[in-house]
């Protein structure tokens, strides 16, 4: 309501208030759609709707449109309603989620002068965003700025957690923003009142309105003066406060830290002494340390030691591969059930179980064995015919005593770890890609950072695991042989994580070659 | 019984004289057609006419009242052909489908009645299936009302109007002896909006009142009547059509003081224009408008003498005609010619060719009407203002919201039983290279899409059989076709299972038997059964039964041998079933059923059961699945072989890690298949069930204390070790 002035919607000629609605398939749209048109009818309005159901309804982003006209207005002749949304034509555009707004924004449905844009700013995911290796969520805060920019006000906060917490549905959330908003000439008493008539639900659902209803009267209160400020990680990142040690060794590494890395690189060193300690033990962490301290003489301290902090980064995750004793491991700690029941909403004191899925390879096996025996077996078809027998789908309930035991035997075995066929495999792998950054960091810090950032490459379990750390190993053994420029590895990095098979990084990687 | 609940709207069909009717269209029409006295009504299923075949079975009693005949027809055919009561009797009727699909489907019967002629008004509400939300190809029932000669309603899309139509289309089917196609666009169907109500009328004859058995051998569409029909159509029925509309007025001339100009709109796009012109500046809400407008109620057939005394003293008209080809536009440019009349027609030279015309184009092809008039200084908007309105923002900006504005493909829902058959298929795929595969129409139909990207054609409702019979010859690996239970008793088992047995086809059927027309709502199929038993995780195994038209018998009727039926969701089991299939050297079709219960329709059966159960104080268990996010590493692998919504991402709490890790949310039904994913493609430990027990037994009790006990003796000394052991 700021920035242009207090007004509401009412036409100054007669003609109809038009809101568009945007939702998800069953979202909940249909719903506000239905309560909107109660209020208006409780004030003596009446509405036309229409919606796109069809297949639209299954998952995909649907839209509502409603328009409104006084019926005092309308004693003599009736209005002529249209059913389509126009761009340059909407007052109201109500979203269920930003991502939504975004869309509404493209398809020209928000004007400068006349739309109030009210929508919930939290993020339903879509398929491409959840299907992309690494990380192909998009940011929102991108759809934030255009809606403050091409909307006359801007009603959004997070509907979603509103009705999370008072055990409500997001159309409660809208209904209450929508009236918060003051764009229609309805008092907030008659939005409640359609709520009390559905009889369903009505203690939450009202709950949730209000609460949104408030979440809008301060939002437009605020506005007035304050420039909204968009959350920016580089910028807000806080001041990391090393925590003093616990134990003798501890602090002993902990001092090693503080003295031997650069300030920038502490938290995140520190985030990796912590995984290298629960994964193994202190020498195991100071091995950490001795691998990254390698690389200091090699920083050229460039974006805060940004060659370190991505090794430290990705040097824990590597040296803490999840073999069958760290699963094992974490799946037995005690916070994992409280996490579980918390998940799960199950009431205090519910029993409930808890069944794994697994399926080891038979290679997952004999990476648990010595090293010697591990890759005697793994060649053996005899052994490997034995250990098949074993190596099936497993379906395994964690709370049931035997399975409790194997897992915290199979735990146990990590203090064999270093002996093992698994670790000298990935251990050769991780001293391979070290020791190619530090002959490219030489010649060409650029390369290296970017060798270095391949890290991310290597995650998964089974066939996926085998595949990514063979990618990054064919990077790693393409700059032993030849002088790699920096965009040549990105590029096998990007194609490395374009899908699931092999194909376009073999392709990248032999124009490369 | 369908997804959507009509049972309290349908009360509103009992309103009488003077009450005020609120509802949406489909109501409106239905009430329609109670108030012109139909005497049976039928049709089949599809979007946007879905909820009309929904109001009629929810209204059953009510028409059984009424003594009106209802049937959810077996396929368009079927229902077109339930017309042909009309032919002989004086009975009323009306049938419904989406089209043009429904209507191909139909057009046999369809021109055999148009050429027979009816006694009793026909009508055949057709759900145009044309623009933004179709889930078809684009095409229009008209081209089939002008070669057919079935008259085409196209009525203004507000309740009044759309109620009047309905009984007036009947009158006008009677005076013409001429079955009527009454058109609904989608935004049509599902407008809401009032109208004042009459009395339901009963029909004339009925169960209760039988009619008197009557031949007309002039009837029936065998020569020499046929010649005769074709005549009677030109010489009789189409005069007293034209007769009838002029009489009563079923198109609207709504005048305007620029006498020079006129625009002229069929009945579905009349609002779109008002507005448009309301936005010009040249009417008002209420549609009074400073431009005449003829509204075309009845789009075909085109009344010749209305239109040109509309054009005759005018010098600019302009002509709106959504879609193409345009066939309305011909024909008055010729009436205009063989009058002689100059009159300028504007039509597709300044409106787009193709596509809906939405308040946007509408608004733009107007104000470029309004350029060539020479009326431009006078309005609101110009050209230039409109395409500006298109969108305020600039190049770098749309730039932006294309990279941060995800696609929604629509796809298959949480639990569907349709996700286990086509990860199977994928993974299935892997070992056998890239598969052809002949698709249909239904919910499989997403699997075209991502994540899996399965299927090569779609050529029909129940015609992926029929569809692979030649490909079948050119194919290094056996044909494999995928159809829906609905499509397979809409047209499958004929057109397919049956003329492949007779062919020697050797290739490969799935039947996908999810137990309802899932993907037009939820509507019964002759396979359904009540309560449903289909197999699933959740349920026992695959139970006998005692179903009436079962598929696999109808398979076996056909002459095909190799059957078999499994559970979607055994995925190991379905991909070494489907191996064992593409390897056979066996001749003949191999049939394949996969069963799954449709997820949806089995929720809203399940759920109030299950809340029953343990408000009884019944021990009663509810499975679902969990991602433990300490050992997922972030690859997503399970989400590209899944798509499930309620399979996701989150982010990571490993603060060393970067990437989102998968997640799995509340709305998680425990359909089991991301366990089965786990282990028939060797994804990852991260996976749990977690099943949580109600109304727990003493037993459950005391071991959980037992098991308990000790587990946190153990956890609590390992916590010691690990805090002995810190930083």
């Amino acid at each position: 309501m700021s920035k242009n002035d207090n007004q509401s919607n009412i036409p100054s000629k007669p003609r109809t208030i038009n809101i568009v609605t945007a939702a998800l398939g069953g979202e909940g749209g249909g719903v506000f759609t239905s309560w909107l048109i109660d209020v208006a009818e409780a004030n003596g309005w009446m509405s036309q709707t229409t919606s796109l159901a069809g297949v639209a309804q299954r998952t995909g982003a649907t839209i509502y449109y409603i328009e409104l006209f006084p019926r005092d207005q309308a004693s003599k002749q009736q209005p002529v309603m249209s059913l389509f949304p126009a761009q340059g034509d909407i007052d109201i555009a109500v979203s269920s989620e930003i991502a939504e707004a975004g869309r509404m924004l493209q398809r020209g449905f928000i004007t400068p002068e006349r739309t109030t844009l009210i929508s919930s700013t939290h993020r339903v995911f879509g398929i491409t965003e959840k299907a992309d290796l690494g990380d192909g969520v998009i940011n929102s805060d991108e759809i934030l700025k255009l809606g403050e920019k091409y909307s006359k006000s801007f009603v959004r906060f997070d509907m979603q957690d509103l009705a999370k917490r008072n055990n409500s549905v997001i159309s409660s959330g809208l209904l209450g923003a929508l009236a918060g908003s003051g764009a229609l000439p309805f008092t907030k008493e008659s939005y409640e009142q359609v709520i009390r008539n559905t009889g369903k639900a009505v203690e939450t659902n009202l709950a949730c309105f209000n609460a949104s209803y408030n979440s809008a009267i301060a939002l437009s209160a605020n506005e007035e003066d304050v420039k909204v400020e968009y959350f920016d990680p580089a910028k807000v990142s806080k001041e990391f406060i090393l925590p003093r040690g616990t134990t003798i060794q501890g602090q002993a590494l902990l001092d090693r830290l503080v003295f031997k890395l650069p300030k920038s690189v502490h938290e995140i060193a520190y985030q990796g002494l912590k995984k290298t300690l629960d994964y193994q033990d202190y020498r195991y962490a100071e091995q950490y340390l001795d691998e990254l301290e390698r690389f200091i003489a090699l920083d050229t301290g460039a974006n805060d030691y940004e060659l370190l902090q991505t090794l430290a980064r990705y040097l824990a995750l590597w040296m803490c591969f999840e073999d069958i004793s760290r699963v094992a491991q974490l799946k037995i700690r005690d916070s994992r059930m409280d996490e579980i029941r918390e998940e799960v909403k199950a009431m205090p004191g519910q029993i409930f179980h808890v069944t794994e899925f697994f399926k080891p390879r038979v290679e997952e096996m004999c990476a648990m064995l010595p090293a010697s025996i591990g890759s005697w077996a793994l060649d053996s078809k005899f052994c490997r015919a034995t250990l098949n027998l074993f190596s099936g789908g497993k379906k395994l309930r964690t709370n049931s005593l035997p399975i409790y035991f194997s897992l915290r035997f199979l735990s146990f075995l990590r203090k064999f770890r270093r002996s093992t066929l698994g670790y000298q495999h990935e251990y050769g792998m991780i001293s391979s890609w070290l020791s190619a950054i530090e002959t490219v960091a030489k010649e060409n810090p650029a390369t290296a950072l970017e060798l270095a950032r391949c890290g991310r490459i290597v995650k998964g379990y089974g066939d996926t695991r085998a595949r990514t750390s063979t990618q990054l190993m064919s990077i790693v053994s393409l700059s032993k042989t030849q002088t790699l420029d920096n965009s040549v590895i990105s590029e096998l990095h990007r194609a490395a994580l374009s899908g699931d098979d092999n194909r376009e990084f073999e392709t990248v990687l032999k124009a490369s070659a | 019984m369908a997804e959507r609940s009509f049972k309290k709207e349908v009360l509103k069909l009992k309103a009488g004289e003077g009450d005020i009717f609120r509802g949406e269209g489909i109501l409106a029409i239905t009430k329609g057609l109670l108030q012109s006295g139909v005497a049976y009504v039928g049709g089949y299923q599809g979007s946007p006419i879905s909820h009309l075949m929904d109001v009629l079975n929810d209204a059953q009693d009510i028409l059984e009242d009424l003594g009106v005949h209802f049937e959810a027809s077996g396929s368009e055919a079927t229902a077109a052909a339930m017309l042909s009561a009309s032919i002989n009797y004086p009975l009323r009727g009306a049938v419904t489908w989406k089209s043009t699909v429904g209507t191909n489907v139909a057009s046999d019967a369809l021109s055999n009645l148009a050429s027979s002629g009816v006694t009793g008004g026909a009508m055949v509400i057709v759900g145009e299936d044309y623009g933004e939300g179709s889930s078809i190809m684009q095409e229009r029932t008209y081209a089939f009302a002008m070669k057919a000669q079935m008259w085409l309603l196209d009525p203004r899309p507000n309740l009044p109007s759309i109620v009047d139509m309905i009984e007036k289309g009947f009158q006008l089917s009677e005076a013409s002896n001429t079955p009527i196609f009454y058109m609904m666009r989608i935004r049509g169907c599902h407008v809401t909006g009032e109208f004042e109500a009459s009395d339901n009328l009963r029909p004339d004859f009925s169960a209760l009142n039988p009619v008197t058995p009557n031949r007309e051998p002039e009837k029936i569409i065998l020569p020499p009547h046929v010649y005769e029909q074709e005549r009677e159509k030109i010489r009789d029925r189409w005069p007293a059509a034209i007769q009838f509309i002029e009489e009563n007025k079923l198109n609207e001339l709504f005048p305007g003081k620029h006498d020079q100009l006129g625009i002229i709109t069929c009945g579905g796009t009349y609002n779109t224009v008002v507005r448009a012109l309301e936005r010009l500046g040249l009417a008002d809400c209420f549609g009074n408008t400073d431009i005449p407008i003829y509204v075309m109620n009845v789009a075909y057939p085109v009344v010749p003498s209305e239109v040109i005394d509309f054009c005759a003293t005018k010098q600019h008209v302009l002509l709106l005609e959504e879609g193409q080809p345009s066939y309305i536009e011909p024909e008055i440019h010729a009436l205009l010619r063989k009058k002689d009349i100059q009159t300028r027609i504007y039509g597709k030279d300044i409106f787009p060719q193709t596509g809906e015309y939405t308040g946007q184009v509408t608004l733009l092809g107007l104000s470029r009407f309004i350029e060539k008039t020479g009326l431009s200084a006078s309005v609101l908007l110009q050209t230039n203002d409109i395409n500006a309105l298109h969108s305020p923002l600039d190049d770098q900006e749309h730039e932006t919201l294309l990279e941060n504005v995800p696609p929604r493909p629509s796809g298959l829902c949480t639990g569907c039983p349709e996700r286990p058959l086509f990860s199977a298929i994928k993974q299935v795929q892997e070992d056998f290279g890239p598969l052809h595969i002949s698709s249909d129409i239904g919910c499989h139909s997403f699997a075209t899409l991502a994540p899996f990207n399965l299927g090569n054609t779609i050529m029909g409702y129940g015609l992926s059989l029929a569809s692979s019979s030649s490909i079948r010859a050119a194919l290094p690996h056996k044909s494999i076709s995928i159809m829906g239970d609905g499509g397979f008793w809409h047209n499958g088992l004929t057109s397919g299972v049956v003329s492949s047995v007779f062919n020697k086809h050797d290739g490969i059927l799935i039947v996908i038997n999810n137990g309802y027309a899932a993907a037009t709502g939820g509507q019964d199929i002759p396979s359904h059964l009540q309560p449903n038993l289909i197999a699933t995780t959740m349920d026992a195994e695959r139970s006998e039964r005692d179903q009436s038209q079962s598929i696999e018998n109808a398979c076996r009727g056909a002459g095909v041998e190799w059957i078999r039926i499994l559970s979607t969701y055994g995925i190991e089991d379905m991909k070494s079933t489907l191996a064992e299939a593409l390897q056979s050297d066996l001749p003949g079709l191999k049939v394949i059923i996969a069963e799954g219960e449709c997820m949806l329709n089995r929720q809203r059966r399940i759920k109030p059961l299950m809340n029953k159960a343990v408000a009884d104080g019944k021990r009663t268990e509810r499975a679902r699945f969990y991602v433990d996010s300490q050992t997922c590493t972030g690859d997503h692998a399970c989400i590209r072989l899944s798509g499930c919504p309620s399979l996701t991402i989150k982010d990571n709490p490993d603060p060393l890690r970067l990437d989102p890790v998968s997640y799995v949310d509340n709305s998680c039904v425990g359909c089991g298949v991301c366990g089965d994913n786990v282990h028939s493609a060797v994804l990852c430990p991260s996976f749990s069930r977690i099943t949580l027990v109600y109304n727990p037994t003493w037993l459950d009790k005391a071991l959980s204390q037992v098991r308990q006990g000790i587990i946190h003796y153990f956890q609590r000394s390992d916590m010691r070790k690990k805090q002995a052991r810190s930083l």
